[in-house]
């Protein structure tokens, strides 16, 4: 099913789901786009190319209120912060953004205790792909074809959308997408002649070029462990490292957290807050040792748990290529020359 | 007379060379390609042999004082330096984090720069007004005359055309933007406190969440903890992956501290900071 609207009509399709629940888009901001609740229907804008934060902000926000307390009472006046979740409609997903979620599950949801938070936004949630427009030059910093994802995958999409000029082109990915996609006033049925154009794109997605290294998972793990201990290649590509938390902010499959109690005026909330493993803190232990004083060894973790640990103990690289903490990088690090160089890592063994 | 950026690549390149093959240093803090010629990164050379990846472009904005801090006292650096950058250098010295002794500094005259996120360039908002570095052993090429001056504080003027409660809100926005990654204070030279007073838990400063509170903390702290010494980079604000105007705050501070002290900073190693320096005839206008 090939629905249509053209461009000038979104307010019409936003306004509509904003009726079904909650629509989360990209939205034009000081620093750039960014997925946001829209609370305006002629705010939904989809001329821009990638979002600042991933959308991964949806489904494990930066801060989540877990448990709310007073101080000088028994520990019994503590109360559970139910989470709102509404039936959410997510506006505008890249492909390579809507792979991660699938890599972001097996935290979430697969290993370990379920995280409810997560499943019960993720369960609530269609998701609406969009396919990056291919007679754009690829960005730069991204790099999405190394990781074998195209530029208009609909997998893991419910619905997919794909623009051509002024008209929207929306297809049912999964049968979430097709029921609500029935249900949706001011959708047109494509022509049989514009089926073929959606289709024809979708398979020439993997043809559009970003930057491309050939990467066997299995490969860059083994790369990865056999460089471990070679300082003066970690030392070399972190010699500009800030140390600072944009990468892994930025980053679509970066889950790592602090739990943080704060209190104000003897009122507290216990919750969680993003943390980064760059931070000089962030394996601070009680007792005052610190594992990773130095910034190689922060900025090999990040790489190293990306490109070789989560291989090993879950399967998939736990990168999509979006290109993100290259582009956002204040000292422009970028990690696919690093898995580049560890791929050639056999001449550098040799040195 | 139009900057010749490849004569400053090939001056910078020429003396990297001269000084890790003579053993004057054993590093040269310089820039070095990154994933694209847009995109240069600071570049740490340590061998002859790693001159060859020195670059220098107009999107080397980065300020290498960052990292002077980073390598133990004694330490032989030599260190490429813009205007504003050779100021960072200066503050260090005077705040005696860095010895003068064991720096050979590369300064570069050079105007035109560009913000390589946006490609806008950043003459008139942030490099204090200079074009030639205040400090230096070795010049990369002739000093930049006749360029049009503006005054560092110009891009004030809409700020200071707020009141009061304009200028809260304004920051209470902008502030409430923050993510908290902490790029600002991680490229600024002069924040070099380990650990930053945000990252204490006994006591503990500031709330972690990026909320309101603990942003306004955080960044209210850091603009005071940088009176009398930011120099003017720019580099928080270009960090910032969210674009906050970060070097508003510091340029109001630098401009009331220069007004009422008399003094910029890091202007000359034979100044003391503002702030540590008691004299008696000191502005009382703080007071009022």
């Amino acid at each position: 099913m090939l629905k249509k609207t053209t461009i000038d009509k979104l307010p019409e399709l936003a306004a509509c789901l904003m009726e079904k629940g909650t629509l989360v888009a990209p939205v034009k901001e000081a620093g750039g786009f960014n997925f946001r609740a829209i609370t305006d229907a002629a705010q939904v804008d989809l001329i821009f190319h990638n979002t600042i934060l991933s959308p991964k902000t949806v489904f494990f926000p930066q801060t989540e209120d877990f448990v709310r307390y007073s101080v000088y009472q028994p520990i019994l006046e503590a109360k559970p912060v139910e989470p709102e979740i509404r039936p959410t409609f997510l506006f505008g997903v890249r492909p390579c953004d809507v792979k991660s979620f699938e890599i972001m599950d097996i935290h979430f949801t697969r290993t370990g205790v379920p995280d409810p938070y997560w499943r019960k936004r993720r369960d609530a949630t269609i998701i609406f792909g969009f396919a990056f427009d291919t007679s754009e030059e690829a960005d730069p910093a991204e790099f999405y074809h190394t990781l074998g994802i195209g530029a208009a995958d609909p997998d893991g999409s419910d619905v997919f959308m794909l623009r051509r000029d002024d008209v929207l082109f929306l297809k049912a990915v999964s049968p979430r997408g097709e029921n609500l996609l029935g249900g949706l006033a001011g959708l047109t049925d494509a022509a049989p002649d514009e089926r073929k154009y959606f289709d024809d794109y979708i398979a020439q997605g993997h043809d559009y070029k970003t930057r491309y290294t050939c990467v066997d998972a299995e490969a860059i793990a083994k790369e990865f462990e056999a460089i471990f201990h070679n300082t003066d290649f970690w030392t070399k590509v972190s010699n500009a490292c800030l140390s600072c938390g944009i990468c892994t902010f930025v980053c679509p499959t970066c889950y790592c957290f602090d739990i943080c109690d704060e209190t104000q005026f003897g009122q507290g909330v216990r919750r969680r807050v993003w943390d980064a493993c760059m931070f000089t803190d962030f394996t601070l232990e009680a007792s005052g040792h610190n594992p990773r004083t130095q910034v190689y060894q922060r900025l090999r973790q990040k790489i190293c748990h990306k490109y070789s640990f989560h291989i090993r103990k879950y399967g998939p690289i736990s990168c999509v290529g979006c290109g993100r903490c290259t582009r956002y990088c204040p000292v422009n690090i970028d990690i696919f020359s690093i898995v580049e160089q560890a791929v050639q890592a056999k001449w550098y063994k040799r040195m | 007379m139009a900057i010749s950026f490849e004569q400053i690549e090939q001056h910078l390149k020429t003396e990297a060379l001269k000084l890790l093959e003579s053993g004057k240093v054993i590093l040269v803090l310089a820039y070095g390609r990154g994933y694209d010629a847009n995109h240069p990164m600071p570049y740490v050379a340590k061998h002859p042999s790693d001159v060859d990846n020195i670059v220098f472009n107009e999107y080397c904005t980065a300020n290498l004082a960052r990292y002077l801090t980073r390598y133990p006292r004694r330490t032989k650096i030599a260190i490429a330096v813009k205007a504003a950058d050779s100021r960072a250098v200066v503050q260090l010295i005077q705040e005696d984090k860095v010895c003068r002794e064991d720096l050979v500094v590369l300064g570069i005259p050079v105007y035109g720069m560009k913000n390589f996120k946006t490609g806008e360039v950043i003459d008139s908002k942030t490099t204090g007004g200079l074009y030639n570095p205040v400090l230096y052993d070795i010049l990369l090429g002739e000093e930049v005359h006749g360029q049009p001056v503006s005054s560092p504080y110009d891009v004030l003027a809409a700020y200071e055309a707020m009141d009061k409660e304009e200028r809260w809100a304004f920051w209470q926005r902008e502030l409430g933007r923050c993510i908290r990654c902490y790029a600002c204070r991680k490229a600024c030279p002069m924040c070099y406190c380990d650990p930053c007073f945000i990252d204490q838990n006994k006591p503990k400063w500031g709330e972690k969440s990026p909320e309101s509170p603990g942003n306004l903390m955080y960044h209210l702290t850091r603009f005071h903890h940088l009176a009398g010494r930011c120099i003017d980079c720019g580099e928080c604000s270009r960090a910032c992956p969210v674009d906050i105007p970060l070097y508003l705050f510091h340029k109001k501070v630098a401009k009331d501290c220069e007004e009422m002290f008399g003094q910029a900073a890091g202007m000359s190693i034979g100044d003391k900071p503002v702030l540590v320096n008691f004299r008696v005839d000191d502005s009382d206008k703080i007071l009022e």
